[in-house]
């Protein structure tokens, strides 16, 4: 099952060691097809900057990546892996600040690498905490020593901080929302898809090395998940710019992600080798499932981007007629996330909620409230991603265009009343584009439709985290339901034919009249009548407002015959407006004063940091 | 007989237990609504009246439509007959069944959900978005307390296969259970009323778009299309109520014919209940319908909290 390869390398307590195992094959699998199809994309996509931007060096940064990346999940010792850490935080940056002539693209590169080495600072502590008491940096080694509860505590801790921001827990997520807006939208899908799973993965390897943990880690994680899922998702459905959007919904699927961790952990506490199995292998075939859908839907923005020049989605609409194509790609993307049937994303949910039904049925009391709370959590996720999503398609795709738009092939704006040009395909994206998107959809609906040998393989690495031979565990409970789902799905399938060639017998060929909307008699002014991604989410942001901190500026009506107005609403992250924001301001105050009181010059600087060194040295030497 | 065919028969009769009686179930409901506002009202088969005409008309399609719009009607009826299956009626066992089979009917429900969504927002219409923010909202609310009650049954009868949660096949005595059963029954009606829109959360029978949540979103559909979708409510409806009824009566008396006669007087007596109930109430504020939905998520929670209490 494992390959470790290792060679002799001159840093101290380094060791060039690469290993494979059934944890890090999953992660490679994923790095490996989403790196692909985002960097064949980015020949499409990158199209309009050729000559205007120096595109050989960001190839040049997209190929570091991707190697450090599988560097990352096959470092088989701490200071490779801490090395190769640092250089995908570096080489992400670099790429994210691909457009560095906009100040925000600037500010959101920035908010990325110091929230990026923040985590890295906690990765130090507990990679050498743990060195310290297993005596090595080889992971194996590490694996095999044992460590005291409360140590395996600390380290537990340790690397929910450190991990737990490059994955985009909530409250750490801040800096996500910034950065895959900022960065080019194939940059966005591998940072989504691969690079905050990284984040997972080393939470995973963390669980694989410490193996006895106490209860309570489990239950932390499973709230971090809840809390994660359900926040991240409500603040989505407040946005309105595409990208921010699914950069929230990133923060949501992490959540699930790390709820399936918990259950699994939780079973591997508990001495359920079944519910770890379930919970750690429903988690990993959600990081997979995860990355294949988001890759697919960060594409597909980044189409719809580059044809409509605005991330806003109040201002598209109706953009099926236009691109076909993408439009059919993105609903693909949109029902999978939403983990509906037929799709990659129920297959994953359908084996977290498995899990925690196994945990209410097998776990005591404690655990079954943390279960049931998961299963709540999960269907709420569930509901509220629908609402979303349905929201994103709704407004972006259906409907009618909001405004003309700029550039060379824009969709007619229709006036009133106007005959509408039906089915006029204007062109869609490259293929170049079109191809990869096509590529990551196929793989969501194969999943979907015949999830036996991504499952088996995800419950290969489940078992691999659970510390169980995987044959030892009665895997048919799982499988014979999965295979039932599949038949239903496929049921489902031929039943929308017969009703299809039913409604087809009914009707004749003759295609049916086209008239416009039916809108009560009162017939539509403009597009812009229609309801927007801020309207339609209005009413679920209202119930929770008090965490969101939903905003409205202008927009009253005043006096008998009131003028034009403006109006603008925008949803705020409660957790960098009211935690980070003044406790990042405090700090800066603090530093400013003793930054005051003390020295002034440089030079002075140098020498202190010169006699550091110099006690460094004297003590090492002692 | 081979077994493949005794299967196929199965699920031909259940199948035609769900389709023929479905919309008997809405006509009753009228016909209730009617006497006890004093007329007459059209004849209980009048749903099916309804639906041979609809299936007799052509479509017109709104020029803003795409083939999202023209997929939703297929997608609502198809869903509503695989959820069909999975659904006993009475001694009728259902065909499909497993561990598990619950999470694909909610997630087929919610498949159907972002058709019906989307296909309303397809049309451009501002009215029809109205309708479906509303969905949107509820169908959030009245997840939660659906999987409440899923928690809670699946707690009672160690399974999560709705078949065996259940009826027949699980001793869901009133003796012993009765607290919880009588709040899970609470909870699972305001449910059903909210899902299937009947009053007091939305009104099937209004033509006032402003107030509408579903009947808002199906305006655009029109001939074979609005057939299917009439259809395919009035099957959801029958499903959600052979739920409540096979929760509320669970008498397994072993004979086939009398389990039937039972279940199909439970549904009557749903049916009429449904009619009474509207007959007696009106709409209630649409920025109540929230609170509604509160309460059945709570009255799923406690029935939970006594369900564990007893562990």
């Amino acid at each position: 099952m494992e390959r470790i390869l290792t060679r002799a390398w001159q840093v101290p307590g380094g060791e060039l060691s690469l290993k494979l195992d059934p944890l890090s094959s999953l992660f490679l699998i994923a790095i490996a097809i989403l790196s692909v199809c985002a960097g064949i994309y980015s020949v499409g996509y990158l199209r309009p900057y050729w000559g205007k931007k120096p595109l050989g060096l960001h190839v040049f940064f997209y190929i570091m990546l991707v190697m450090v990346l599988f560097l990352i999940v096959s470092a088989n010792n701490a200071i490779l892996f801490l090395g190769a850490w640092e250089g995908m935080t570096i080489v992400t940056y670099l790429l994210i600040i691909f457009n560095d002539e906009k100040p925000v693209v600037r500010k959101a590169g920035f908010i990325y690498f110091i929230a990026s080495h923040c985590a890295t600072f906690f990765l130090f502590l507990m990679f050498f905490l743990m060195a310290h008491i297993s005596g090595s940096m080889n992971f194996d080694v590490m694996f095999r020593t044992a460590f005291s509860p409360f140590l395996a505590g600390m380290i537990f801790l340790l690397a929910l901080a450190g991990f737990g921001v490059k994955a985009g827990f909530v409250p750490v997520h801040i800096w996500l929302p910034h950065a895959h807006p900022a960065s080019p939208s194939h940059i966005s899908a591998v940072m989504s898809g691969v690079v905050i799973k990284m984040g997972i993965y080393g939470i995973c390897r963390v669980l694989w090395i410490v193996g006895v943990l106490p209860h309570w880690c489990g239950y932390l994680l499973l709230v971090i998940g809840v809390v994660s899922g359900v926040l991240g998702v409500l603040y989505a459905l407040g946005q309105h710019e595409l990208k921010k959007l699914l950069a929230y919904h990133s923060i949501e699927n992490i959540g699930i992600i790390a709820l399936g961790l918990g259950v699994g952990m939780l079973g591997r506490s508990y001495g359920i080798p079944l519910l770890a199995v379930l919970g750690f292998g429903g988690a990993l075939l959600h990081v997979v499932n995860h990355s294949l859908f988001k890759g697919l839907l960060f594409l597909g923005a980044g189409s719809v981007i580059q044809k409509t020049h605005t991330g806003e989605m109040d201002r598209m609409g109706g953009l099926t007629r236009s691109m076909p194509l993408t439009s059919a790609l993105f609903l693909i993307g949109a029902l999978s996330i939403c983990g509906l049937p037929l799709f990659n994303g129920f297959i994953s949910e359908f084996i977290i909620y498995f899990g925690l039904f196994q945990g209410v049925f097998g776990l005591a009391l404690p655990g079954v409230i943390f279960c049931s709370l998961g299963i709540i959590s999960l269907a709420l996720m569930g509901a509220l991603a629908l609402a979303c999503f349905c929201k994103v398609y709704g407004v972006v795709f259906s409907g009618e265009a909001r405004e003309s738009v700029k550039g060379k092939t824009s969709p007619c704006l229709q006036n009133a009343g106007a005959p509408v040009v039906r089915g006029s395909v204007a062109e869609d994206t490259s293929c170049w584009m079109l191809l990869p998107m096509i590529v990551l959809a196929g793989l969501c609906v194969w999943i979907g439709l015949s999830p036996q040998t991504m499952a088996r393989l995800t419950f290969l690495g489940g078992a691999y985290l659970a510390y169980t031979d995987i044959s030892s565990i009665d895997l048919q409970a799982v499988f014979v339901p999965l295979d039932m789902v599949i038949s239903s799905a496929f049921i489902f399938l031929a039943l929308i034919l017969v009703f299809f060639s039913i409604r087809r017998l009914l009707l004749g060929p003759r295609p049916m009249p086209v008239r416009s909307t039916w809108s009560c008699g009162f017939s539509q002014v403009t597009p812009r009548f229609q309801y927007t991604s801020s309207s339609f989410a209005r009413s679920i942001i209202d119930l929770v407002r008090l965490v969101l901190m939903f905003r409205r500026h202008g927009g009253q009506a005043t006096g008998l015959f009131p003028g034009k107005t403006h109006m603008s609403s925008s949803v705020h992250d409660f957790f960098e407006e009211r935690i980070f924001r003044p406790g990042l301001a405090i700090l800066t105050g603090l530093s400013k004063k003793v930054n005051n009181a003390g020295i002034r010059y440089t030079q002075l600087y140098l020498i202190y940091i010169f006699l550091f060194l110099i006690f460094l040295l004297a003590w090492k030497l002692k | 007989m081979k077994p493949e065919l005794l299967v196929l028969l199965s699920v031909v009769f259940h199948w035609a237990i769900a389709l023929l009686c479905a919309p008997l179930f809405l006509g009753v409901t009228a016909k209730i609504k009617a006497f006890i506002g004093g007329k007459v009202g059209p004849s209980v088969c009048q749903p099916y009246f309804d639906l041979a005409r609809l299936l007799r008309k052509k479509c017109v399609y709104s020029s803003s439509a795409t083939w999202v719009f023209r997929m939703f009607p297929l997608v609502a009826v198809a869903a509503m007959l695989v959820l069909a299956l999975l659904v006993p009626f009475g001694a009728s066992k259902a065909p499909l069944s497993f561990p598990g089979d619950i999470f694909l009917a909610a997630y087929l429900l919610a498949l159907t959900r972002f058709f019906m969504i989307t296909a309303a927002l397809d049309t451009g219409s501002s009215f029809e978005g109205m309708g479906a923010s509303r969905e949107a909202f509820f169908a959030c609310l009245s997840e939660l307390a659906l999987f409440m009650n899923i928690i809670t049954l699946a707690c009672l009868s160690r399974s999560i296969s709705l078949s065996a949660m259940l009826g027949a096949d699980v001793p869901l005595s009133w003796v012993s259970l009765g607290p919880v059963l009588l709040l899970v029954m609470a909870s699972f009606f305001i449910v059903l009323l909210a899902e299937n829109c009947r009053i007091p959360i939305d009104d099937p029978d209004t033509h006032l778009e402003l107030t509408m949540i579903h009947e808002v979103m199906i305006l655009d559909h029109s001939g074979v299309d609005l057939a299917y979708l009439l259809y395919a409510s009035a099957v959801k409806l029958w499903i959600f109520a052979a739920i409540l009824v096979t929760i509320i009566l669970p008498v397994p008396t072993g004979h086939p014919l009398l389990d039937m006669l039972i279940f199909f007087a439970g549904m009557l007596g749903l049916a009429v209940l449904v009619g009474l109930l509207e007959s007696s109430m009106a709409r209630i504020r649409l920025n109540r319908v929230r609170d509604l939905l509160l309460i059945a998520f709570v009255l799923a929670f406690l029935g939970l909290i006594v369900t564990l209490w007893r562990f």
